[in-house]
């Protein structure tokens, strides 16, 4: 875990997504079943107010009962349904036709016993004398009030609480589930670590005594060799370098100075000459002078050798590469392959390769986007496929 | 001229009389006649039925059900009314003419639009 924060190790985007996708379901299902529990809750405790309303409710409709039994043997004379200022009451015949009404609701679920509709509890009761034709006797009283605000607290509070250590398990859980990824990573990072030490010393005694040769007192054809293990020895250099900053680039400590752009671009097309030659590539250039920025060489430097490797790299055979410096930015024109268009996006992840007849780790543009990203430029990549990537990098 | 008048006359009473008749319904000719002339009057039977049966249907039913075959087990009488004054004859009247004195009984009595 420690090593993937030194390292920063970005996960890629379709990992983020199935990660992001794991989440959100975890969270649906969460809800999905404390959203359940609630309910059963609610339900229970709503039962429970109802019970308790249940015998006053009957003592009413007992009451109420009485009075239809008086009209009842009274109706020619008197036809006045017995009204209560305690609650509304209607009456309803064995085919459940409403024979008369005071309630608020128009409809009423003569099957249930007592039920909460509104804010108002409906008792029904079952008759068992017909009064007036009624079988069936409904009393609707208003419910007490406020009886579900300790529900809802009672719900919220708990339901916050397990969610909560939902959460908690979920996050265990995406750990559980990032593992191997994380472990393939460290794996793949402490692989290169380890090859990136044993590459120094001997990619340093090449190049110095490749260095030291001198090509004039050379026969051609011995020169041609030596210039191709130069080529070589610059390419293991180059990558050794980049093996260096993606290892160690946390531990680097950036020495910013005011560094002129036209000079250091020159010295590393000069750098990668013998490569270009190699290819037959050429470069056309148009940088202008006195531009120059606030930033650690070595980065800028690393910078250019990735974006100019990758012109050439992936460049064709006599190919062509337009360099250009000018006070808004760079912009590095090859003639390449390209890249698809629904691939550009995963250019900055870190061991993407798209084109693999060619050598590397697929960490040139990571490196770009962090140098770019510590220093705020902004890189665009334009590119199609057999025609060729054009890379802006603006400040 | 004296035949005329006589037939003007006839023709007069004959009118007057149809209308006389006419006024009385099938519920009144063969139901009321007799129930008004009995102790306990005909609508404490309905509210009775009522009590029972409580729906226009299960009332009607029961009605026609012991008009066409009166019991004294299926009758709403008390036992001691029934004792006093006994169990009705079997009615004379078609399904038709016994179907429409229930309704009009139900609908002079019905409680549906009453209550107030």
């Amino acid at each position: 875990m420690l090593a993937l924060k030194n390292w920063d190790i970005n996960l890629r985007s379709s990992e983020k997504k199935t990660l992001w996708s794991f989440l959100l379901l975890y969270a649906f299902l969460a809800l999905l079943i404390l959203a359940f529990v609630a309910f059963l809750y609610y339900d229970l405790e709503r039962n429970l107010m109802l019970q308790n309303q249940k015998e006053s409710l009957s003592n009413l409709t007992n009451e109420q009962i009485s009075r239809l039994k008086s009209l009842h043997v009274n109706f020619e004379k008197e036809q006045t349904y017995p009204r209560d200022e305690r609650f509304n009451s209607a009456i309803y015949d064995s085919s459940l036709k409403q024979i008369f009404s005071t309630l608020h609701a128009k409809k009423v679920n003569l099957y249930e016993d007592i039920y909460l509709e509104n804010g108002r509890i409906y008792f029904i009761k079952e008759l068992e004398s017909y009064y007036l034709g009624a079988r069936y006797i409904v009393i609707e009283v208003p419910a007490p009030k406020r009886w579900d605000r300790k529900v809802y607290r009672k719900l919220l509070l708990y339901g916050g609480l397990i969610f909560g250590v939902l959460v908690v398990i979920g996050y265990f859980l995406l750990n559980l589930l990032l593992r191997p990824i994380r472990e393939t990573i460290v794996l793949l990072d402490r692989f290169i670590k380890d090859t990136t030490h044993e590459l120094n010393t001997p990619i340093n005694a090449i190049l110095s005594n490749i260095e030291m040769i001198e090509l004039e007192t050379l026969d051609s054809a011995l020169a041609k060799k030596i210039k191709r293990m130069s080529i070589a020895s610059k390419t293991i250099s180059n990558l050794y370098d980049d093996l260096t900053y993606l290892v160690l680039s946390n531990h680097m400590g950036s020495h910013d100075e005011s560094v002129d752009l036209k000079t250091l671009i020159e010295e590393r097309i000069e750098y990668f000459a013998l490569l270009l030659e190699s290819k037959k590539i050429t470069i056309s250039t148009d940088l202008q002078e006195n531009i120059t920025l606030i930033i650690d060489r070595k980065k800028m430097a690393k910078l250019i050798d990735n974006i100019l490797s990758n012109a050439i790299k992936y460049n064709t055979l006599q190919g062509s590469i337009y360099f250009s410096l000018s006070p808004e930015g760079i912009v590095i024109q090859d003639s390449g392959r390209g890249i698809e268009e629904n691939q550009i996006h995963q250019v900055f992840e870190r061991y993407t390769r798209f084109d693999r007849s060619v050598g590397g780790f697929g960490i040139g543009l990571n490196i770009v986007w962090t140098i770019a990203k510590e220093y705020s430029l902004h890189v665009k990549i334009n590119s199609q496929a057999n025609q060729g990537t054009c890379v802006k990098i603006s400040w | 001229m004296r035949e005329n008048f006589m037939v003007k006359h006839i023709l007069f009473l004959l009118v007057i009389g149809s209308i006389c008749c006419a006024k009385q319904n099938v519920y009144e000719q063969n139901c009321l006649s007799c129930h008004k002339e009995l102790a306990v009057k005909i609508d404490k039977f309905f509210y009775r039925y009522l009590l029972k049966y409580s729906s226009e249907v299960e009332v009607k039913k029961a009605m026609i059900a012991y008009l066409k075959n009166p019991k004294k087990d299926t009758s709403i009488l008390q036992d001691g009314l029934i004792q006093r004054f006994g169990i009705k004859k079997r009615t004379t009247l078609t399904d038709e003419k016994l179907k429409e004195s229930i309704d009009i009984y139900w609908d002079t009595y019905t409680v549906f639009g009453r209550l107030k």
